[in-house]
């Protein structure tokens, strides 16, 4: 059974008067372990798409259905929801979005703390992951005190805590240079490869495209060649 | 928990100075509130102790019923009868709360210098109790007089307040005579000295009232009873439940008589009572409207700086209520940073006061008397857990709309 099971999914954004449809009807099908990409111009409806897969934004009243794992996400309350997120997904975003006032370690350990897990244990997994994206050294450097590559792999680490089933990263390389970028998507890959992750990231990077397994390529709203 | 207290502290540090003001106006709402309590429970205090000792009346009056609306009618009527004195006098010696129990006379008449006549009204009291009084209260400003007390051997030495002597031109020493009508309704008098002169309870009286020896009261009503017999308790708040317990004797003895206890007899410490709790509801209102302005605006902007934040939050799976609570121990915090403060802000001005000492003349009093603050535990602990709620439910408007933002607005927030 796949992983993600869309269905005639529509998205349509209100800017005053003018309504603009962003996704036109999507239907997709995404196994576990896949390692996707999204891809498009801008304002093809790539962070659209993510924002719904991710389950923190609602489709047209008038869309098909969305499955995680077989669970209906859009028929879950806003609770339900949440703990759909923290279980299951995680999120890796263009800004890095760290808390600035809490340290790499504190940053990894967040979601784990949502869900209640014990500091002591939030601590340890915290840690393992910060080693495996190579940041053993930075633990206790707050977001300000670390580069652009070095927040984005905290993001990873803090998207990966949980054992997520699946990853979504939103554009995870646009403010990073090419070398660091580069990095960035080979860890991604081999957390893939090591944990069965399936990851979705948007990228209009030509570069990243290359080491994805799968191309789902948007344009106006529409999956216009897979 | 401890990690949402870990970001809350936090982030109140990454905006100290916004912090400390919210704290600072926390603490001086604070610090208003506790002081100007702690100011109405010495007045409360000072009233309640001079209505109970200064003005020698006790907790507890016991009389005939119906002696304050007909007296006139037939003054021998509601006089308490020597058999009466004694009943109440055993019955009440019987009961540990009742520390002590005297009888009194109000007698009213005319007084002259031989030059100069003028009404007075006056309070037959047992000299003997006038120690017990002055020992018992915890007043400092327990009437202060010059000369020398009512004493038991010489019955014509009465006190007189200073406005009448100042009318009569009377001092120590100096020689009156007071007039008055007997229960029978013959003329009386007496010649009588001036022992001591005093600041009269209130104002109102201060030119009319003199303070006599209960025997000289009844001689000059020509009487052997008493208006009233006067209990002084052991203890002010067991006052409602000695006249329950006196009430049930007297009812099954088919005595008829009434009690009224302090507060009912003290209008005077009823009505300021009322104002002063009236003006410190309106001081506690204005002063947390401030503070809650105050903890609104500054979780307003920190929700506003932190909407990109809250959209990670939530996009983590934090719930709706986590948000908000977030928010909530932030302004918890302020709130008990600004009540830490604010005990601190009171503390140093009841060290100012207490060593300053100021003095003041109340209302309805005539005499400048050293102000003072009785700081309330109950009064503080009630303001501390209003304050402490009230800055946490304000945090809950701008929390909630945060939480209710739509995710990806909030992660778009620049």
């Amino acid at each position: 059974m796949a992983l993600i099971d869309m269905q005639d999914i529509y998205k349509t954004y209100r800017m005053g008067e003018t309504h603009v449809q962003a996704l036109r009807g999507i239907t997709l099908s995404i196994d576990a372990g896949e390692f996707v990409a999204v891809w498009g111009p801008s304002g093809s409806g790539k962070s659209t798409l993510l924002n719904l897969i991710g389950a923190i934004d609602d489709p047209d009243p008038s869309s098909g259905s969305y499955r995680l794992q077989s669970q209906d996400i859009f028929s879950l309350s806003d609770n339900h929801r949440s703990e759909m997120r923290n279980k299951h997904i995680g999120f890796i975003f263009q800004q890095f979005n760290l808390i600035p006032v809490l340290s790499a370690m504190e940053n990894v350990m967040l979601p784990l703390q949502i869900r209640g897990v014990p500091t002591a244990k939030a601590r340890e997994a915290a840690l393992q992951r910060l080693e495996q994206v190579e940041l053993k050294d930075f633990i206790h450097h707050r977001p300000d005190k670390l580069s652009g590559g070095q927040q984005q792999r905290v993001a990873i680490a803090r998207a990966l805590i949980t054992h997520p089933s699946l990853v979504i990263a939103d554009e995870p390389t646009a403010n990073l240079d090419t070398k660091t970028a580069m990095v960035i998507v080979s860890i991604m890959k081999e957390l893939n490869r090591l944990e069965k992750t399936t990851f979705i990231f948007s990228t209009h990077d030509q570069r990243l495209i290359d080491h994805v397994d799968r191309l789902i390529h948007l344009e106006d709203g529409c999956i216009v060649e897979e | 928990m401890k990690s949402w207290f870990n970001i809350a502290i936090r982030n109140l540090l990454k905006n100290r100075r916004r912090s400390l003001f919210t704290v600072l106006a926390i603490a001086l709402g604070f610090s208003a509130v506790t002081l100007f309590g702690a100011f109405t429970s010495y007045m409360y205090a000072g009233n309640r102790e001079g209505s109970i000792y200064s003005s020698y009346m006790g907790h507890i009056l016991i009389a005939r019923k119906g002696l304050e609306d007909s007296w006139r009618e037939d003054p021998k009527k509601f006089l308490l009868t020597p058999e009466e004195i004694a009943y109440i006098t055993q019955t009440c010696q019987q009961m540990p709360e009742i520390l002590l129990i005297a009888p009194q006379m109000r007698i009213n008449g005319l007084i002259s210098d031989g030059k100069t006549s003028t009404i007075f009204v006056a309070q037959g009291i047992v000299p003997a109790v006038q120690d017990v009084f002055a020992r018992e209260t915890k007043l400092r400003l327990m009437e202060p007089y010059e000369g020398k007390p009512l004493s038991d051997t010489d019955i014509y030495g009465v006190g007189i307040s200073k406005g009448l002597a100042k009318i009569l031109k009377l001092d120590l020493g100096s020689e009156a005579v007071i007039m008055g009508t007997t229960v029978d309704g013959q003329m009386n008098a007496f010649d009588v000295t001036v022992s001591y002169l005093f600041n009269a309870p209130a104002a109102a009286i201060n030119e009319r009232f003199l303070r006599v020896p209960f025997q000289l009261a009844q001689k000059l009503y020509d009487t052997d009873g008493a208006h009233y017999i006067s209990l002084l308790l052991k203890d002010t708040n067991q006052t409602e439940a000695v006249r329950a317990k006196l009430t049930k004797i007297f009812a099954d003895a088919h005595r008829d008589l009434g009690m009224k206890t302090w507060k009912e007899i003290s209008e005077w410490y009823n009505k300021v009572k009322e104002m002063f709790d009236m003006i410190f509801f309106f001081l506690f209102a204005i002063v947390f409207i401030i503070v809650v302005m105050s903890v609104i605006n500054t979780m307003s902007m920190s929700v506003m700086e932190r909407t990109r934040e809250i959209g990670t939050l939530r996009a983590l799976g934090l719930k709706r209520l986590g948000i908000i609570r977030l928010f909530a121990i932030e302004s918890g915090l302020l709130a008990i940073g600004g009540i830490l403060g604010g005990g601190l802000l009171s503390f140093v001005g009841w060290l100012l006061v207490y060593a300053l000492e100021p003095k003041w003349t109340p209302p309805g009093i005539t005499a400048r008397i050293p102000l003072q603050l009785y700081f309330s535990t109950s009064q503080i602990i009630v303001s501390m857990f209003f304050l402490l709620i009230l800055c946490m439910s304000a945090s809950i408007l701008p929390a909630r709309k945060a939480a209710n933002r739509n995710i990806v607005d909030a992660l778009g927030h620049v």
